[in-house]
């Protein structure tokens, strides 16, 4: 999957250029034929998507007040708006924060798990459903068990206590807390990427890895050397998943300290949710989802311009 | 003797392997076992300190309570109409598309491929203002059709058709020779032909937009407000008591309502889900 995602995306199909074997009076009807399967799922997208992000860019020009219905066009203000919150600098922190962590750790952590599933073990499935199982729970009720377990006088203030050590206050705001966050929301997809990263490396070819092993390499130097280049692929995709999934741990900040105390503990996302629907003040919600929706693209786009540099390719 | 000595000597190095995997289980499976243990307490042995593992008294009468406090069972028909609902219109646009992508290829379907996966980009969390406004003018809140249409055509959409296009793009050419030779007309080519031999990226596609409704918070969050209307994930919100704090008991028992039934699913399509939920890990 990994290697499929990387190596054929943006390209066309490979049997595209084919002069000569259909006829001009056959294109027509074909085309026809391929637009007419294509029109439902285009024109919904560019319908809804013009909707979400054309409202999106205008509402952000905007001073809304919900309550008398009425809107005033007031230039870049939100804009300079979120340049002069002195929140702000501390909800960019704590999203990137997230970024950064969940992103490399993510990516080290599932690379870690999978080769550890890899081990041809007696009852090694059993491990592997374990650690998927998180991923099919919702993420609501990971973070409420989580919440149980992290209560103050739960079952974590226990067991630290066994090893005389608390309590912590877990989500009381800081990087403790912070923290707490990035395990809550590693371990909950993590089982998805420990299966990319285990397809990709069943697919490793065992000749390359006994002709390294003949030729007098270590476990280290066969992995970094012969296993690493051919999952590079799958690597590149965890990475920009949870680079993605990173921009929102907007559930957990919700369900357990509602981005306190302050703003301690909002990233964006959660701070665009408060602003909309909790202090009705759209307008400026929108120029903060203006800039979620950059960051994001920005962090993809830099991603997937520098996959060359990153992905090893058999081909080349 | 030798050889059972070796066996023995192979047996023992794995011991150290078991050990870590052990542990790391215990991080993933420790909450579940947790929750369920919660569920059962009564509330003095839900706040006990230090806590219990195994309930001294094993409260049934918990998970009645959810019902009592909530109705539950509508907000989990609520969920699983959505979620059906949410398949049904990704799929009826997401197979069309990619067969399109695949094996027809009009003119331009390179920038319309690229166009269509563009969605994978977009986090929900930024549109869900506009979204909003837009479902509100056209009365559209507090129904199930913001969170099918708008979740279908932005958000599963573009990951099922990509799933699709790879299904089909692999199968030979030849088959689509032969059927035009047969005087197959294009549907019954696409219907009879290609679409039984990509069964298995159907069931991905299945299996991830249904993990994808029915994992959604903000926007039934957003869209949704009779108590009557809402989703699983919203309704586990809600069994707080104002006054007294979170009542852990009954609010585990909710939690592990919600659990069950997918637990239950994946032991018995554990193949499906997981190719499901990789494919679909493009947006997770």
């Amino acid at each position: 999957m990994g290697s499929q995602v990387v190596a054929s995306g943006g390209s066309g199909p490979r049997a595209q250029r084919r002069p000569g074997r259909r006829g001009p009076s056959r294109d027509a009807g074909r085309d026809r034929f391929g637009y007419l399967l294509l029109a439902p799922q285009t024109l919904g997208l560019l319908l809804i998507g013009a909707v979400a992000i054309g409202g999106m860019i205008e509402l952000s020009f905007m001073k809304v007040n919900v309550l008398a219905g009425t809107r005033t066009f007031v230039g870049l203000d939100n804009y300079a708006r979120i340049l002069s919150d002195p929140d702000m600098g501390v909800i960019l922190f704590n999203t990137f924060f997230f970024v950064g962590l969940l992103s490399v750790a993510g990516t080290i952590v599932s690379l870690g798990l999978a080769i550890l599933l890899n081990q041809k073990l007696p009852g090694i499935n059993v491990f592997r459903a374990a650690i998927f199982i998180p991923a099919l729970i919702t993420t609501v009720a990971w973070t409420l068990v989580w919440r149980f377990i992290l209560q103050p006088q739960g079952l974590m203030d226990s067991l630290t206590a066994t090893v005389d050590a608390g309590p912590f206050p877990w989500l009381r705001g800081g990087w403790l807390t912070l923290i707490v966050f990035a395990v809550i929301q590693l371990t909950k997809n993590v089982g998805i990427n420990v299966m990319i990263f285990l397809a990709a490396l069943q697919g490793v070819r065992e000749d390359l890895i006994d002709a390294g092993r003949v030729d007098g390499a270590g476990r280290w130097t066969t992995f970094r050397h012969i296993v690493l280049p051919q999952i590079s692929p799958a690597i590149l995709m965890v990475f920009m998943l949870m680079v993605a999934g990173s921009f929102k741990v907007f559930e957990l900040v919700l369900l357990l300290t509602n981005g306190g105390p302050g703003v301690q503990t909002t990233v964006l996302a959660f701070e665009i949710f408060r602003q909309a629907f909790r202090l009705n003040d759209l307008g400026y919600a929108a120029a903060l989802s203006v800039l979620l929706f950059s960051l994001v693209l920005a962090a993809s786009a830099i991603i997937w311009l520098s996959r060359r540099r990153l992905v090893f390719h058999e081909t080349n | 003797m030798r050889r059972t000595d070796r066996r023995v000597l192979r047996a023992l190095r794995t011991i150290p392997s078991y050990m870590l995997l052990a542990l790391v289980s215990v991080a993933f499976i420790g909450p579940i076992v947790w929750m369920v243990s919660g569920s059962l307490k009564s509330r003095n042995e839900v706040l006990r300190y230090p806590p219990t593992l195994i309930p001294e008294e094993f409260r049934w009468d918990n998970y009645a309570q959810v019902f009592e406090l909530q109705p539950f069972d509508r907000q989990f028909l609520n969920s699983i109409v959505i979620m059906a609902l949410v398949c049904a219109l990704t799929l009826a646009v997401a197979i069309p598309a990619g067969y399109a992508l695949a094996r027809v290829r009009p003119r331009g379907a390179a920038a319309i491929f690229l166009l269509l996966l563009s969605g994978i980009f977009l986090p929900p969390e930024s549109v869900i203002i506009p979204l909003f406004r837009f479902a509100a003018q056209l009365g559209w809140i507090d129904t199930y059709i913001p969170l099918v249409v708008f979740t279908a055509t932005l958000f599963t959409a573009p990951v099922a058709m990509f799933v699709m296009r790879q299904a089909f793009v692999i199968l030979p050419q030849e088959f689509e020779e032969a059927a035009t030779l047969d005087g197959a007309s294009r549907w019954r080519t696409m219907f009879r032909i290609f679409l039984p031999l990509v069964k298995p990226s159907i069931a991905s596609a299945v299996v991830f937009t249904a993990w994808y409704s029915w994992n959604q918070f903000l926007e039934p969050l957003v869209y949704l407000r009779s108590r009557q209307m809402l989703t699983v994930p919203v309704a586990l919100t809600l069994f707080e008591d104002p006054l007294a704090g979170p009542r852990w008991n009954i609010q585990m028992a909710a939690t592990t309502l919600s659990v069950l039934p997918v637990l239950i699913v994946f032991l018995f399509a554990q193949r499906q889900i997981v190719s499901g939920l990789t494919a679909g890990g493009l947006k997770s």
